[in-house]
C-alpha cells in the first residue's frame, strides 16, 4: 500500500514541479502577467506530495530514505525545492524557480530511473549518523543548485537590458548566490566532517580516501577557492557565478558521477 | 621598506600562493581516484604505456602517501599558519570598542528612522551603544572577525592530527574463534572471543555481526564487551572493530582398514589438507551454509544462514585431480579405504585492532572548524550608525542581508 502511495505522489509532485517550472517561465518570459503565484502554489503543493512520497517510503522502508541512489535522489529534489521556497518566503524573489524546479525535476527524473526496491539497511548503515550525514548532504546540495540556478540568473541578467533582466538588481543575485553558497557550503563541511566521525566508528579510520569522501573534499576545496576570492579579492559577478555553476557540476559529479565511474565503499548508494 | 624576511613570509601568507596550493591539491586527488592506486609496475606500463613513467616518476600510483602530496599539505600548512598569523593583528584592533568600519551612505542608508526607533533595535538586537557628538554608533559580534582565523587553526590542527595519525598509528587484523585468545604484550591484556553469531533479515542478508569478547588483564580482571558494525570498543589504547568475518570447516578422515579417525581439523574455504599416507590432497573449495544451484548447476551461496549447508570439495592424488563434490554435514566421500567427511562449520570473527592516537586531536579540529565556520558566516561584526534620522548599515561580510534585515526590522516596527 505504502508504495502505491508513493509512486502515485511522487508522480503527481513531479507534474506540479513541471507546471510549476513552466508557469515561472512564463512570468519571466512576460508572456502572461502574474502567474508567480500560480507557480509558487504549484511548487508548494508539490513539496507537500514529494513529502508524502518520503513519508510512504520512510514507512514502508521503517526508516528514512537515505540509503540508496533513488532514496538521494528523491531527498536530494527535495532539498533543492526547499531551499528555493525558503528563499522565496525570506526575499519573494520568484523568478528564480524558473531555473531551480528544472533541476528539482531533473533530480526526480533521475530519481525515477533508479530502482525502487526496499532493501534493509546494510551493516554499515545501522547508526545515527546516517540520518545526520546524509540529512545536512541533503541541504548542502539543495543550496548548492539553488546556487548555480542564481548564478545562470546573474549570467543571463549581465547581458541584458535593464528593461528585460530576470531579476531587477544582478548585484543582488550575486549578493543572494554568495549567502546559499555559504549555507551549502557549511553544511558540506558538516557532511563531510560527520561522515569522517561516522567511518571512524564503523570502519576504524575518519579518512580512507574513498573516491566519495575525496570527491566531496574537491568540491569544498571549489567552494572553500570560491569563497576566499570573493571575501579577500572581492570577486564578483560573473567569475563568482561561473565558480559557482563549476562547484554545483562538481556536486553531481560526486553524486551521480562518482558512484558510476569510481568504485567505492559508498557503493550501497547505487 | 620591507625585510627580505618579511616579503617572504608575506609571499607565503598570501592568498594567492594559498588557491596555487589548492588547486595543486585538489588535482592530485582527482588523480588518486581516476588512476588504479598501489598497482604493480606492469599494470602502469600495460594500461598508460605513453604516461606510465611519468605516473611512477610523480608517485601518482600512490597519490596520497606520495612526497609531492605530502609536500603541498605541509606547504599549504605552512601558508595557513603565516596568513592566520599575519591577519591575526589586523583582526585584534578591529575587536576594539573604538573601532567603526567605513559605511557607504549611498547603498546602505536608511532614511527618516526616528532615534526611539533605533534605541530600541540596538538595546533589542543586543548592540553595545556608543553616543558621540549627536552620533550613535552600534557594534555586535566584534569578535566574529576572528573567524577565518578560528577555521584556520582548525584545518592547521587537523593537518597536525594526520600527521601524528600517519606517524604513530598502527593495525592488525586478528580472526578468532570461539574459545579463541589473543594476547596483546605491550598493552598487557588478552582478548577472548565468546561467541560469534550474525542476525538476519527475513531475505537471507545479514542484518548486524555481533562479537562477545572478554577482556582479561595481568591481574586476571575480565570484563565483558559485545561489539558489532558501528560499535568498536576500546581498551588501552586499542579500538577494536567488527571488520569482517568467515567459516572454517571442521574436516574428519576415517581410515577404514585401521577403524580409526586419522584426521580431524578445522579447514577455512580456500584452504587445503594434505594427506600424506595416500599422497591425497582434500581441497576445501567453499562451504555454503545456505547452497542453491545456479544457472549454470553449479553451487551458489544463498546466504550464511545454515539452513541448508553443503561443501564443495575437490580431490587431488599426487596433485592430479581426482573428482570434485558437494556434500552435506557428515556425507562422506569413500576412496581407496578412506572416508573423507566435513562435520560442522563454525564461523569466525574478523577483528580489526587499531591503535591511532590522534584521533582526539582531530575531532577537536572537527569542532573548531565548524565553529569558525559559523562565526564566520553568522556570527560577522554587525556595525551601524545614526545621525539626524539616517541610519546606515554596515557588515563586510554580508552587507545587503544585514541591510534588509535591519530595513525589514524597522518597517515593521511602522
Amino acid at each position: 500500500m505504502y508504495q502505491t502511495i508513493e509512486n502515485t505522489t511522487f508522480m503527481i509532485a513531479f507534474i506540479l514541479y513541471v507546471a510549476s517550472a513552466l508557469l515561472f517561465f512564463v512570468q519571466i518570459s512576460k508572456l502572461a502577467k502574474k502567474v508567480d503565484k500560480a507557480a509558487i502554489i504549484a511548487t508548494l503543493s508539490g513539496l507537500v506530495f514529494h513529502t508524502i512520497a518520503m513519508g510512504a517510503r520512510t514507512i514502508g522502508a521503517g526508516r528514512l530514505p537515505f540509503s540508496n541512489q533513488y532514496e538521494f535522489a528523491l531527498s536530494f529534489a527535495w532539498g533543492i525545492v526547499l531551499s528555493f521556497l525558503i528563499l522565496y518566503a525570506l526575499y519573494r524573489f520568484g523568478a528564480i524557480g524558473a531555473f531551480v524546479m528544472p533541476l528539482a525535476i531533473l533530480v526526480m527524473g533521475y530519481a525515477s530511473m533508479q530502482s525502487k526496491t526496499v532493501r534493509p539497511l546494510m551493516p554499515a548503515l545501522q547508526s545515527m549518523w546516517l540520518t545526520f550525514h546524509v540529512g545536512t548532504a541533503i541541504l548542502s546540495y539543495g543550496s548548492f543548485a539553488l546556487a548555480c540556478a542564481i548564478s545562470v540568473i546573474y549570467l543571463i541578467d549581465s547581458k541584458r537590458s535593464e528593461d528585460h533582466k530576470i531579476l531587477a538588481d544582478p548585484e543582488v543575485s550575486d549578493i543572494l548566490g554568495y549567502r546559499v553558497v555559504v549555507f551549502g557550503f557549511l553544511m558540506l563541511s558538516i557532511v563531510i566532517i560527520s561522515g569522517a566521525i561516522w567511518a571512524q566508528k564503523a570502519w576504524s579510520r575518519y579518512w580512507a580516501w574513498d573516491p566519495k569522501e575525496t570527491w566531496s573534499l574537491i568540491t569544498w576545496i571549489i567552494y572553500a577557492i570560491y569563497l576566499h576570492l570573493r571575501l579577500r579579492r572581492n570577486w564578483k559577478g560573473a567569475p563568482a557565478a561561473w565558480f559557482s555553476i563549476i562547484g554545483f557540476a562538481s556536486v553531481i559529479f560526486t553524486f551521480v558521477g562518482v558512484n558510476i565511474l569510481l568504485p567505492s565503499i559508498h557503493s550501497y548508494a547505487t | 621598506m620591507k625585510t627580505r624576511t618579511a616579503k617572504v613570509i608575506h609571499f607565503f601568507a598570501s592568498l594567492k600562493v594559498a588557491i596555487i596550493l589548492l588547486l595543486l591539491i585538489a588535482a592530485y586527488i582527482v588523480i588518486g581516484t581516476v588512476l588504479p592506486q598501489h598497482g604493480t609496475e606492469a599494470l602502469y606500463l600495460e594500461r598508460y604505456p605513453a604516461t606510465a613513467k611519468l605516473i611512477l616518476g610523480l608517485s601518482l600510483d600512490s597519490a596520497y602517501s606520495s612526497p609531492i602530496f605530502i609536500i603541498l599539505l605541509i606547504l599549504f600548512s605552512i601558508n595557513l599558519a603565516l596568513c592566520t598569523i599575519t591577519s591575526l593583528n589586523g583582526q585584534l584592533r578591529k575587536m576594539k570598542s573604538n573601532y567603526y568600519p567605513y559605511f557607504r551612505e549611498e547603498e546602505y542608508a536608511i532614511d527618516g528612522v526616528e532615534e526611539s526607533q533605533v534605541q530600541t533595535l540596538l538595546a533589542k538586537q543586543r548592540f553595545s551603544v556608543v553616543e558621540e557628538d549627536g552620533v550613535l554608533r552600534g557594534a555586535k559580534y566584534r569578535w566574529g572577525v576572528l573567524g577565518a582565523a578560528i577555521t584556520h587553526l582548525g584545518l592547521i590542527i587537523l593537518f597536525l592530527g594526520g600527521a601524528i595519525g600517519t606517524m604513530s598509528s598502527s593495525e592488525e587484523m586478528i580472526t578468532l574463534l570461539p574459545g579463541n585468545q589473543h594476547r596483546f604484550e605491550k598493552q598487557g591484556f588478552t582478548v577472548e572471543l565468546d561467541d560469534f553469531y550474525m542476525t538476519f533479515e527475513p531475505s537471507g542478508a545479514v542484518k548486524q555481526y555481533y562479537s562477545d569478547v572478554t577482556v582479561i588483564d595481568d591481574n586476571g580482571n575480565r570484563s565483558s564487551e559485545t561489539l558489532w558494525v558501528n560499535k568498536p570498543f576500546h581498551h588501552n589504547g586499542l579500538g577494536f572493530y567488527q571488520a569482517n568475518f568467515g567459516w572454517t570447516s571442521n574436516l574428519q578422515i576415517f581410515d577404514e582398514q585401521s577403524g580409526e579417525v586419522v584426521v580431524d581439523g578445522l579447514l577455512r574455504n580456500g584452504g587445503s589438507y594434505f594427506y600424506q599416507p595416500k599422497h591425497l590432497t582434500v581441497f576445501l573449495y567453499s562451504y555454503y551454509p545456505e547452497m542453491g544451484i545456479g544457472h549454470d548447476q553449479t553451487p551458489v551461496k544463498m546466504s550464511d544462514r545454515e539452513v541448508n549447508p553443503h561443501y564443495l570439495v575437490i580431490l587431488y592424488e599426487f596433485g592430479e585431480p581426482i573428482d570434485y563434490y558437494v556434500l552435506g554435514p557428515g556425507e562422506h566421500i569413500h576412496y581407496d579405504g578412506l572416508q573423507i567427511s566435513f562435520t560442522h562449520s563454525i564461523a569466525f570473527t574478523g577483528l580489526l585492532v587499531r591503535k591511532d592516537l590522534s584521533y582526539p586531536i582531530v575531532l577537536a579540529s572537527f569542532i573548531t572548524i565548524i565553529l569558525g565556520l559559523i562565526v564566520s558566516f553568522y556570527l560577522y561584526p554587525r556595525f551601524i550608525t545614526y545621525k539626524d534620522g539616517k541610519l546606515i548599515t554596515s557588515s563586510r561580510r554580508n552587507e545587503w542581508v544585514f541591510y534588509q534585515s535591519i530595513k525589514s526590522t524597522l518597517t515593521k516596527k511602522d
